[in-house]
């Protein structure tokens, strides 16, 4: 319906010489992933172990790590804990294990996100091209995310402002928050703790159910359709993730 | 009717005690032609004889009728001065007082005997019964303990096995994207069919673990919206160009409930994937959520061929399949386990599933949670002056979102 407003950035091509570390002691799987980050151009560096993982990510400085959580030795989590003492890749964490608790004390350990084994590789590029994209421009813009740009709606997130068909629509400060601590870093997966943490600055008691409500609030006013939001996308059971605008691809599909 | 009753004829007591009686008179009858010659003894031993043999047939009150009969008899025929009941010597007294209190003494213990052989009788059958009894629990009892054992491993096997298969899964479903993407017709059939397998593993291993009752279940206040928005999202892959129509307030307090959100959104993502698969081409699927007094109900409505009155229960037992389903025009495959992972899953967290007749064809489901209320359910934190905001409860009656006119989701 509306017309494609392309980011000036193109979001589908990530930076020429970007390499990305593959921790998976699954030798089909490292073939199986390689295959779709090749096609992303992307460099792909591959590990067995832990151990292997970490030698090579402090050897060649990665721009993102594709991390199995299941590894013998010094399985994920232990790898994630070490990574994020010294490196600032995005880490995307692969699982073949389905218990929300574990991701989210990966993702509160300081993974970016995590795929459930077995993804859809095109899920698995998108989520790549969008943490590469973010991790180069991560310390481009202090001053707060870059304005969004969905259809008939317009965030401006410096200014603090936001319309729908021109029209201005209302924040809380409490939605600002919120939607600012997301889509600063799309593409990542933010536990309800992190969120919660990010935008009240103080722990809380009962973190997940005040900030439901709030998104909730949140997507009747940024969300076309409130009930199948795209932008503010819910990962069951662990927390939320900003998915920025995907015009371009919208209108090819 | 009145004439074939000879057949049948059994003694009445009286006819009985007639015959007694009768027996009785006649052994006196035949032995009073000799009673000149005839010791007393002679005749109290058969008398006797025969009043215990009326005992022990008859009953107490037969023999001690009889014994009656017998003393009047002895000593009218047999003792002198005969045809009378006087007596002249104190000896015929003793015979006639003894012979009636052997009669009497007799009779108790013939009485007290059958009573005893009655319960006795009576004992053996309750034993045997009760032993027979023990023995069917014992059977029943080694039955359950190996269903159960068996149950256990199954479960154990099952999760094993799923969790194990989703590691080739994935590298089949990458490298069938990779053949379709290169050209390879075959590509995008193996990454269904891997789709369709991945599927399925799931459904096994919560069917497992809701069965072996160790699915983790986290009930907390959560809301309607968020629950099908994201089962919308995660079943867009399968419905394709399927039209959704969905149908849950966006204006006002939003609808919560006290549930598990990711049991319920495999319930809801079951229950779409099964409503498209049994819809015909194009005929969109229904989503709604509504308060029902304390429950909060989540329906997914088809328009299918609908569930038979008599099927109704079937369809949630694992492995059933509805006739229809084969070639479907939105056929996904399946083991048929998708509506007991449902059920399970439902009642898992204190929940319902039930499936009704939809007005105007297909089926409609019903999931019924316990509704919560967000509003109240929210601490209103006064700390949160400071941020110049206001309270959940106050932003909820505030939220009035602009223009939330679409309900219709591709």
């Amino acid at each position: 319906m509306s017309p494609p407003v392309a980011p000036a950035a193109s979001a589908s091509t990530p930076a020429p010489d970007a390499t990305v570390l593959v921790v998976d002691d699954d030798a089909p799987i490292r073939r199986a992933v390689r295959h779709v980050l090749t096609e992303l151009g992307v460099d792909v560096l591959e590990a067995g172990t832990g151990e292997e993982a970490l030698a090579l990510a402090a050897a060649r400085g990665p721009a993102l790590v594709v991390l199995d959580l299941g590894l013998p030795g010094l399985d994920g989590e232990a790898v994630t804990r070490d990574l994020r003492g010294w490196c600032t890749a995005p880490i995307l964490v692969l699982s073949a294990r389905h218990g929300e608790q574990e991701k989210v004390r990966l993702l509160d350990a300081g993974a970016d996100d995590y795929l459930t084994k077995p993804f859809a590789p095109a899920e698995l590029a998108a989520r790549v091209r969008a943490h590469l994209r973010r991790a180069r421009l991560a310390g481009a813009a202090p001053d707060g995310p870059e304005p969004l740009v969905d259809g008939p709606l317009t965030v401006d997130f410096r200014r603090r402002v936001a319309t729908r068909d021109g029209a201005p629509l209302h924040l809380t400060p409490i939605e600002w928050g919120i939607l600012r601590a997301l889509a600063a870093e799309p593409g990542r997966t933010l536990t309800q703790k992190q969120l919660f943490d990010a935008v009240w600055r103080r722990p809380f008691g009962n973190a997940g159910q005040y900030l439901r409500v709030h998104v909730t609030n949140l997507r009747r006013k940024v969300e076309r359709v409130a009930s199948a939001p795209r932008l503010i996308v819910t990962e069951p059971g662990v927390g939320y993730r900003f998915e920025p605008p995907r015009e371009a691809s919208d209108a090819g599909a | 009717m009145t004439g074939g009753g000879l057949a049948a004829w059994r003694p009445t007591p009286a006819a009985r005690w007639a015959g007694w009686v009768a027996a009785l008179v006649a052994l006196a009858g035949v032995l009073a032609g000799r009673r000149e010659q005839l010791d007393q003894v002679h005749v109290v031993l058969p008398f006797l004889l025969l009043v215990l043999l009326g005992g022990a047939t008859g009953g107490r009150a037969l023999g001690l009728s009889l014994a009656g009969a017998a003393v009047l008899l002895l000593n009218y025929v047999f003792q002198p001065p005969y045809d009378t009941l006087v007596v002249h010597k104190p000896l015929d007294t003793l015979v006639l007082v003894s012979f009636l209190a052997t009669a009497g003494v007799a009779t108790q213990l013939l009485e007290v005997a059958r009573a005893r052989a009655v319960a006795a009788r009576r004992h053996a059958l309750e034993v045997e019964r009760l032993a027979a009894e023990r023995e069917g629990l014992l059977v029943e009892a080694e039955h359950a303990h190996a269903l159960r054992e068996a149950d256990r491993m199954k479960d154990a096997v099952l999760a094993a096995v799923s969790h194990d298969l989703r590691t080739p899964l994935t590298t089949i479903t990458a490298l069938a994207h990779a053949a379709a993407a290169r050209g390879d017709p075959a590509g995008p059939v193996i990454a269904e069919q891997a789709g369709r397998l991945s599927r399925m593993v799931a459904d096994l291993l919560d069917l497992s673990r809701a069965r072996a009752g160790s699915l983790p279940v986290a009930v907390e206040v959560n809301l309607a919206e968020d629950v099908v928005g994201a089962a919308l999202r995660q079943t867009a892959g399968v419905l394709g160009e399927r039209p959704v129509v969905v149908d849950v307030p966006e204006d006002g307090p939003p609808l919560a409930g006290r549930f598990d959100f990711v049991a319920t959104l495999r319930v809801l993502g079951n229950l779409l994937e099964n409503a498209h698969k049994y819809s015909p081409a194009g005929a969109p699927v229904a989503v709604g959520a509504a308060r029902e007094g304390a429950a909060l109900a989540f329906t997914v409505a088809d328009r299918g061929a609908g569930v038979p009155a008599g099927e109704r229960a079937r369809i949630f037992a694992p492995f059933y399949r509805a006739a229809q389903a084969g070639g479907g025009p939105g056929d996904v495959g399946g083991a048929g386990l998708g509506l007991a992972v449902a059920r399970a899953l439902a009642e898992a967290q204190g929940g319902t599933l039930d499936v009704a007749e939809r007005a105007g064809g297909g089926s409609v489901f019903t999931l019924r949670l316990a509704a919560a209320d967000a509003e109240g359910d929210v601490p209103d934190d006064a700390d949160d002056a400071d941020d110049a905001d206001p309270a959940p409860s106050a932003a909820l009656s505030a939220g009035l979102a602009p223009g939330g006119s679409g309900h219709t989701a591709a």
